[in-house]
């Protein structure tokens, strides 16, 4: 074969468009079915990396919302003892006599105020009947 | 033949096939006579050495892998734990101590705490002069005393512990390298300077350190917590895990009134400094259940900033101090003559010429009475009338009622630290120390033991233990502490004849500052001398009285103990007795005692729809002081609402009622509600609260 053959047998035009490849359907299926586990595949990567990202972030909020709860706690406490320390007796009697000007009342002042017991309950029936 | 284009020519590539034929591999063959496949084996040999030194990199990778995995596993993971996370120690809340009425007066809170790494602080000077400046009232030496601390090797150092919120704010703002601040619980105590004596005090590492804070640590401590934080790379706080819980300390409630003890802190204090004393001690007693309503010492000291306080200021003296009674004690000697009918309130005895001597040893009268009456030997206070019936006594039988009265040993398990006091055995009493301990000397009493003994006479003749502690609450359960008498010392009848010439004591004789009108007291007053340094002083003198009001249904046991006074005189009449007045007045109008003498009659208020439905419960609902009796209406529910767990049981299976409650305290709530119509053999549920509820002060029904 001479170098004109040779060119003759690469630039010859050949037209096999008509030629009509057969879909292959086993391999079409096998495609389709790779692709769909490959995408399923990917589903649960990012499925499982939102998961963990989203237990990331709600650890963040839970402890940030511990402090916080503890904060307030704590602040509930300075709280309760600012009222009871506000609450002393030498505080307030100090408050009545020297602002006020109040006077610890006398002994003839205090009146003992004692309990009545009543008379005798009425009968069940009666009580009842009413 | 035409030449063959081989196929690197044709392909046109710039190299070229190797050209293998016959003649190319005769020419190989030529040249290589070991044989053709020589270089198989050389390529092989070769390969052989690739994979030794591939199996060695593999063989050196398993071993490193086997060294970490296995051999330093622990050391490892222990390292990764160290780096993923943190531990941290939750400090256990340390219970609460409330009063009798559950008023706070022992209290915790977190407070923060300066601390450093000494390793990344470069100029430890200029850290602590930054700090410093922040602090409320550092000092140069703090600075100095800061500045060391930082200087040293180690990785923790404390620089400043429990500072205030604001302080610890402004350290915050500072950014310094290497500060951090740590939370630590502190303690406080609302009402500073009230019942500190009974209190104590905690240091800084949450250890109790007097008082009750001391004797109840292990109960109100707690158990600190412990919980695993994971960590990110920056060191934020990932996840949490609590290992343990902190665990809070349990509660104690008090039998200390705090208004009570407000009144007797108040006129202890003014007592003391309108006699130009050095201190002194009060006390008052419920004699019926020995519980202790209120312990005041002076000088005293505030818990909050105990090491401000000296030595002196923070001495129990009610429980640690001894004192020579002087006549207070002559309460024992009578009791043991009365009980043993060694004498009776009207057998005469000669105290003329109002001296008596023991050898060089004169004991003198402050007056010459002459003959008198053992009643009379005892209001007036007679030390020569004390004598002879103390002498007539013998020292084993005067011995014996000093042990019955509690003298010589300790009392009361509440506190730490008491002295049981001084008291002679009665086979080394010569008739010169059965004479002084006759009159109340040579014998060394706290004031708890003599007003324990006093509480005595008062309930009949039972020594009661002497309590402060009421109920501890742990778990939300209130476990009460059982009243507890330890013996019976006097007859009830013996009781009734001490406290009829007690209360003469007061009605015409030494004790005439302490009467109340309306009221009738019995006590006995006290004047000792002081004994330093082996001899009594001719200017100190220790001034008590002791008594119980109302004398025939006593309510309190009131002791006062004045020491060296250099006033208004120095007699347990003069100086004690007043003080005894004012703490017993303010005590009787805050406890809603009537007057037992001459008693104006009584304001009684009916509540006003006794019979009818209850009102609804309002904040500005007087029934506290307006209640009906249980149970208001036969046949309908009572009103329970107020009423203690007891009590309310008390009234249901008095009507016929079982009881099934919810809760700990006072009833909140009941069903059926109060007013309705009951059944027999009917079941009440009763809601209980640990406070009563508003509006309702313990009683919509009442006893």
């Amino acid at each position: 074969m001479t170098a004109m053959d040779f060119e003759y047998a690469i630039k010859k035009d050949v037209r096999n468009n008509p030629i009509v490849r057969e879909v292959d359907e086993a391999r079409q299926r096998q495609l389709w079915r790779s692709m769909v586990i490959g995408l399923f595949l990917v589903v649960v990567l990012l499925f499982s990396a939102w998961q963990h990202f989203e237990l990331l972030r709600h650890g963040y909020q839970i402890e940030r919302m511990q402090q916080e709860r503890a904060a307030e706690e704590d602040v509930n406490r300075h709280l309760r003892l600012e009222i009871e320390t506000l609450r002393a007796p030498r505080r307030i009697e100090k408050i009545a006599t020297e602002q006020l000007h109040l006077v610890a009342p006398s002994r003839e002042q205090a009146i003992v105020i004692e309990r009545v017991t009543p008379a005798a309950p009425p009968e069940k029936s009666v009580v009842a009947a009413r | 033949m035409a030449h063959q284009p081989d196929a690197s020519t044709r392909f046109g590539l710039p190299w070229r096939f190797p050209r293998i034929g016959r003649a190319s591999v005769q020419q190989v063959a030529r040249r290589e006579p070991a044989g053709p496949l020589q270089w198989r084996d050389r390529v092989h040999s070769r390969l052989v050495v690739c994979a030794a030194l591939f199996a060695f990199w593999t063989a050196g990778i398993e071993a490193r892998l086997v060294y970490l995995q296995v051999v330093n596993h622990a050391d490892l993971t222990a390292r990764a734990e160290r780096q993923q996370t943190r531990t941290v120690v939750p400090p256990a809340k340390r219970g609460e101590i409330f009063d009798r009425h559950g008023r706070l007066l022992a209290y915790s809170v977190d407070a923060d705490t300066i601390a450093a790494d000494p390793s990344e602080i470069e100029d430890p000077d200029s850290v602590a002069t930054s700090i410093c400046n922040v602090l409320d009232g550092c000092t140069t030496d703090r600075r100095a005393d800061m500045a060391k601390k930082l200087r040293r090797r180690g990785a923790f150092v404390y620089v400043a512990r429990q500072v205030s919120p604001a302080e610890a704010r402004k350290v915050k703002d500072l950014s310094l390298p290497g500060i951090t601040l740590l939370k630590e619980s502190r303690r406080y105590y609302p009402k500073a300077e009230l019942a500190s004596h009974v209190l104590g005090y905690v240091g800084l590492d949450n250890v109790g350190l007097g008082g009750i804070e001391s004797a109840y640590d292990s109960q109100i401590r707690g158990k600190d917590g412990k919980v695993l934080i994971q960590t990110d790379a920056k060191r934020h706080a990932l996840f949490s895990r609590v290992e343990r819980p902190a665990t809070a300390g349990a509660d104690i409630e008090l039998t200390i009134d705090q208004y009570l003890q407000y009144i007797a802190e108040r006129e202890l204090r003014a007592g003391v400094a309108e006699n130009h004393a050095a201190g002194g001690t009060a006390m008052i007693m419920d004699p019926g259940t020995g519980e202790i309503l209120a312990l005041a010492n002076w000088p005293t000291f505030n818990p909050n900033a105990f090491t401000r306080a000296d030595d002196d200021a923070r001495r129990n003296r009610a429980i640690q101090d001894l004192y020579e009674p002087g006549s207070t004690f002559k309460i024992v000697t009578a009791s043991a003559a009365l009980e043993n009918h060694v004498i009776t309130p009207e057998t005469p005895i000669e105290t003329s010429p109002g001296f008596i001597t023991f050898g060089p040893r004169i004991i003198h009268d402050t007056h010459q009475y002459g003959l008198l009456s053992f009643t009379d030997v005892i209001v007036k206070s007679s030390n020569v009338g004390a004598i002879k019936v103390g002498l007539r006594l013998g020292p084993q039988l005067l011995g014996q009622y000093v042990d019955r009265f509690g003298f010589g040993q300790t009392l009361a398990p509440d506190f730490r630290g008491e002295t049981p006091g001084i008291v002679w055995s009665p086979d080394r009493l010569d008739a010169s120390a059965l004479a002084s301990v006759s009159m109340g000397y040579q014998v060394g009493v706290t004031p708890l033991q003599m007003a324990t003994a006093v509480s005595s006479i008062a309930n009949g003749g039972h020594l009661i233990e002497p309590r402060v502690v009421r109920a501890i609450l742990k778990d939300g359960k209130r476990a009460e502490v059982a009243h507890k008498v330890l013996r019976n010392t006097i007859s009830s009848e013996t009781a009734a004849t001490l406290t009829t010439i007690m209360e003469q004591v007061v009605e015409r004789g030494t004790a005439k500052a302490a009467q109340i009108p309306g009221y009738t007291i019995a006590g006995k007053t006290g004047t000792a001398a002081k004994l330093v340094n082996g001899r009594y002083q001719k200017s100190d003198y220790n001034a008590s009285f002791v008594g119980f009001i109302p004398s025939r249904k006593p309510a309190l046991t009131i002791l006062v103990v004045i020491d060296s006074p250099h006033g208004n005189g120095y007699t347990g009449g003069a100086v004690s007795a007043p003080v005894f007045k004012r703490i017993a007045e303010a005590a009787l109008t805050y406890l809603g005692i009537g007057p037992t003498l001459n008693a104006p009659p009584p304001v009684l208020i009916a509540r006003h729809d006794a019979t009818d439905a209850p009102p609804p419960i309002t904040r500005t609902s007087t029934r506290s002081i307006v209640a009906a009796a249980e149970p208001a209406t036969s046949g309908l529910m009572p009103d329970l609402r107020g009423l203690s767990a007891r009590d309310a049981l008390r009234v249901l299976s008095r009507i016929g009622l079982t009881a099934r409650m919810n809760g700990d305290g006072f009833v909140i709530s009941q069903a059926p509600e109060p007013g309705a119509v009951l059944v027999s053999g009917d079941t009440c549920d009763l809601r209980l609260g640990r406070r009563p509820p508003v509006g309702l002060d313990a009683g919509g029904a009442q006893e």
